[in-house]
């Protein structure tokens, strides 16, 4: 009753009182209809706040942007933009009607704002691309009374086309083809500089009011293909901020043209709803004193040969509650090892917590050690040894995560007791399910594919699993690597495999998960292990429970599908062995880092480096990039495979429990080089969440 | 009003999330994973009606049902706690889930759960934004005007990573009074007890003693919730 209406959000509140305290009043850093922090078409030296995530679209006469922003730390950004231009074929009717660029966009704030410093950004557009929009800038900006915010820069490349002063570093170099997709350092601050500024006026919590004089010349879109008309440097425009997550710009641009944006602004740190949803734990059962009830503390009940079978229904019930299924149970007079997997809740340290107090309430009370370990993919994946005194002593004790993380212990799972009381009735076990699935390649682009999955396990560890999808909708697959024809094509035929492949069998295979021995795990996946690609897939990771290094190896044997998603290999003939050894690294405040080194697909060698922030409460982005022994022309458009990708969990929007999420990865350009094999299943993500990296950051939640 | 425009937003920011992930689903996995669509259409459903309610109630509170008398409040024979939330407008008749001596947990009928220490605040679960737990004074302390000492609040922050606040307490006895509550007059001492941090955020709870037991208080939950209003309506 209480929460059951206002549940879902009480945002402006979370924000304002609960995390920033009383926070000095200022203005928001805004976005531009480019995406990244700034005026209107020119940027700022402003940052958002750490680790906001804007989606933002902006339609100018012939020209959309769609961008994606993240703020990876308090002074460093990225961001990803599509752009379409239409009537690109005014004045070259030979051409395409539309060409579609793809920019990575990277900003650091090398000063912050303080009283009589402005804040200072220095960034690169596109400095990836084939330099149709590359820039670079340095930009100041400094508030004025919490009302007013002057800024002002320079601009090289496109920021340097309009209203030049000169140049520092010499002319700028054309790009060559075979430099597409490389960062185009040879360019950068070099050629022409041209200064840009402008205001931004706060008018009331809701409007905004900003101008700025353009260093840009649109000299591609006006003189080059004359799908614009640039008439001034001066652009107007209002913006409009509806509740934190929506803000709406519109603007006269250019002195021809209408600007409309939209941002959808969001950050992992503030949850929708201010908190985490979900009924109240059922509270601790405390024992009675051993000297008051020493009868209660007898041991005589662990001959009874009923009492097993009593606990773990018992156990059962009262953990269903909480979507947490019993896998094994093992006990003596003074100790119990329950196995458990978690299916709804979305951290690892709450559902522990449940099992915790559940085993409070049911075991009798000679039992003093809890150990408890969360089994994913049927893998025991840690084990967490709670003391039951810490328990009932820490309930109600201030700080009482950070005490009992003190004295609990976190260690390898260990096989499963000699003892333990299996699964009757859970194995072999059967599931379905029917829905939509979202693939997005680009911002507004993608398509909505209605997907049938079911699995089978057998046994704890051995699954038979497949799913087979439809198109339901889609907006046109435009995406389609560009084969160049030197590599085989092992992803660039992607436009093929949708097409023709509705429906399709996307996956049929069975895997084998197992810990063979401590710290170490191990998969074999056999079967239809993607769309493109069949075969065998092997792996083995090292991972102590409390190390922030991982290291694993992965074997593979695969043959080409066809396109049409059945279970042939008629179109192509193509095998391929690749393997990878991998290395894995948590640096400290959610940074994970990766390397692989092996080989891909399309039979190249090389590695692959991957960053992601990973947040506490499932957030997880970041980019990756590989580079193998394929040259640059090979490759294609794009030169090597690079990309971001980002998951957010749906329970973060929603408020309701639930383990489901939603994400994509984006690349500016794919081609055959760089690609790896995709199989479900790849050991570092079944195990790491019930590692003390991704525990200790969400261990609050132990009491939730 | 303030609540209804925020829910509305809410609601808008979550169908449209959801428009975009597109998650109608059923399977056999559903026990687990319930439909979010569904479960979201109801929430916002339910928000509506909500904001369409607390509209027409003009101040922007609730507009309760007409309130349960003493005897039907009295007729199960279990203790009741009266809390009232007005930021949220709610307004509930809690019982006892769990007494462990000086920690006693009320519960709402759907999960939700208010900790008292001798009938001061300590945790809650189910709210949201939940004070997740901290360090109370005792009522004997309460009691001694002019008292000072450190409050602590755990909350957990909406990354899930725990948050500490610490305040500077200070008691003032203002005096002694009678209440009503539930048409029974109780004789209490009336204490305030005025929090501040170093950062500069102020939270005053307000007690209304009876004895040794708080019958009344005024109790700031958390940022988001604000304060909560409990009354000992039923020993």
């Amino acid at each position: 009753m209480l929460n059951s209406s206002r549940r879902l959000l009480a945002v402006s509140a979370v924000s304002t009182a609960l995390c920033a305290g009383p926070a000095l009043a200022e203005i928001t850093p805004t976005l531009n209809i480019n995406g990244t922090t700034g005026l209107i078409d020119m940027p700022s030296g402003d940052a958002q706040d750490d680790a906001t995530f804007s989606f933002s679209t902006t339609l100018v006469g012939p020209i959309t942007r769609s961008t994606l922003s993240f703020q990876i730390t308090e002074r460093l950004s990225a961001s990803f933009r599509f752009q379409t231009l239409r009537d690109w074929d005014t004045l070259f009717p030979d051409d395409p009607s539309s060409d579609d660029q793809r920019n990575m966009d990277i900003r650091y704030q090398i000063l912050k704002e303080s009283q009589y410093v402005p804040a200072v950004t220095i960034g690169l557009v596109d400095f990836l691309g084939d330099g149709g929009f590359s820039s670079e800038y340095i930009a100041a900006t400094k508030t004025f009374k919490e009302k007013v915010k002057v800024t002002a820069g320079l601009g090289w490349g496109r920021l340097g086309s309009y209203g030049s002063i000169g140049s520092l570093f010499g002319d700028r170099p054309p790009l060559e083809n075979t430099e597409v997709g490389k960062p185009n350092s040879d360019q950068w601050f070099r050629g022409d500089f041209a200064p840009f500024a402008g205001v931004e006026y706060k008018i009331n919590d809701r409007w905004t009011f900003k101008g700025e004089y353009s260093s840009d010349a649109y000299e591609l879109e006006d003189e080059t293909r004359g799908i614009i008309d640039r008439k001034s440097p001066l652009n107007f425009g209002f913006e409009y901020q509806r509740g934190p997550y929506a803000r709406y710009g519109f603007y006269a641009l250019h002195g021809s043209e209408i600007g409309l944006t939209f941002h959808l602004i969001l950050n992992p740190k503030t949850r929708a709803t201010g908190g985490v949803m979900g009924p109240a734990p059922s509270p601790v059962m405390s024992r009675p004193a051993r000297s008051s009830d020493p009868e209660a503390f007898d041991t005589g009940w662990v001959t009874q040969p009923d009492a097993g079978p009593l606990l773990r229904t018992n156990l059962a019930k009262r953990l269903a509650v909480d979507g947490i299924v019993i896998e094994n149970l093992a006990y003596t007079a003074s100790t119990v090892q329950i196995r458990v997997r978690n299916t709804r809740i979305d951290a690892g340290s709450q559902a522990i917590g449940r099992t915790a107090r559940a085993l409070s309430q049911v075991m009798p009370a000679s039992v003093e050690v809890f150990e408890i370990v969360p089994v994913s993919r049927g893998i025991g994946a840690s084990k967490v040894t709670i003391r039951r005194s810490d328990l009932e002593q820490l309930e109600f004790a201030a700080d009482n995560s950070s005490l009992l993380r003190e004295r609990v212990e976190l260690s390898d799972a260990g096989p499963v007791p000699e003892n333990a009381i299996g699964s009757e009735g859970l194995y072999p076990r059967f599931g379905w399910s029917l829905r939509p699935s979202l693939t997005m390649n680009e911002p507004l682009r993608g398509a909505v594919r209605l997907r049938l999955s079911a699995s089978y396990d057998i046994r704890p560890g051995l699954v038979l699993s497949g799913s087979i999808s439809t198109r339901i909708l889609g907006n046109g697959e435009k995406l389609t690597g560009s084969s160049t024809g030197a590599l085989p094509p092992v992803r660039s035929d992607g436009k093929a495999y949708t097409e023709n492949g509705n429906p399709a069998v996307e996956n049929l295979t069975l895997a084998w998960f197992a810990r063979p021995a401590a710290d170490i795990y191990s998969r074999v996946s056999f079967g239809y292990l993607e769309r493109m690609h069949a075969g065998i897939s092997g792996e083995v990771l090292w991972k102590p429970v409390e190390s922030k290094l991982a290291l694993g190896a992965e074997l593979n044997y695969t043959k080409q599908r066809d396109t049409d998603g059945g279970f042939g290999f008629d179109e192509y003939d193509y095998d391929v062995v690749t393997g990878h050894v991998s290395a894995y690294y948590e640096f400290g405040g959610g940074f994970v880092g990766q390397l692989d080194v092996g080989r891909y697909l399309a039979g190249d060698v090389g590695a692959t480096v991957s960053l992601d922030r990973i947040f506490a409460n499932g957030w997880s982005v970041g980019a990756f990039a590989t580079v193998t022994d394929v040259s640059a022309e090979d490759f294609g458009p794009g030169s090597f495979d690079k990309g971001v990708r980002f998951t957010i969990p749906l329970n973060w929007a929603i408020g309701t429990e639930g383990q489901r999420t939603f994400g994509t990865t984006l690349r500016p350009a794919s081609g055959d080089g760089g690609a790896r094999l995709n199989v479900d299943g790849r050991l570092y993500d079944v195990i790491r969440e019930f590692h003390s990296g991704a525990l200790d950051s969400e261990w609050g939640r132990v009491w939730r | 009003m303030g609540a209804g425009v925020a829910v509305t937003r809410a609601a808008r920011f979550a169908t449209g999330f959801l428009a975009l992930s597109l998650v109608t689903a059923c399977g056999s996995y559903g026990g687990v994973d319930t439909p979010p669509v569904f479960r979201v259409a109801g929430e916002v459903a339910k928000e509506a009606v909500g904001a369409v309610k607390s509209r027409r109630g003009g101040g922007g509170a609730a507009t309760p049902a007409a309130p349960p008398s003493r005897e039907e409040l009295e007729k199960a024979g279990n203790p009741v706690l009266r809390v009232v939330i007005p930021a949220r407008g709610s307004d509930a008749f809690l019982t006892i889930s769990d007494d462990k001596g000086d920690v006693v947990t009320w519960t709402t009928k759907d999960g939700t759960t208010f900790s008292l220490r001798n009938g001061v605040l300590t945790q809650t679960r189910g709210l949201g934004p939940d004070l997740m737990s901290s360090e109370v004074p005792s009522v004997a302390t309460l009691l001694r005007n002019g008292a000072t000492y450190q409050r602590l609040y755990f909350f957990l922050g909406p990354d899930d990573r725990m948050g500490r606040r610490t305040y500077d307490c200070t008691v003032t006895v203002v005096g002694k009074d009678t209440i009503e509550i539930f048409a029974r007059n109780h004789a209490i001492t009336r204490v305030t007890e005025d929090c501040t941090r170093p950062q500069g955020s102020k939270i005053t709870n307000d007690y209304w003693i009876e004895g040794q037991t708080v019958r009344q208080s005024s109790q700031w939950v958390s940022g988001p919730v604000g304060v909560a209003i409990f009354q000992r309506v039923v020993d």
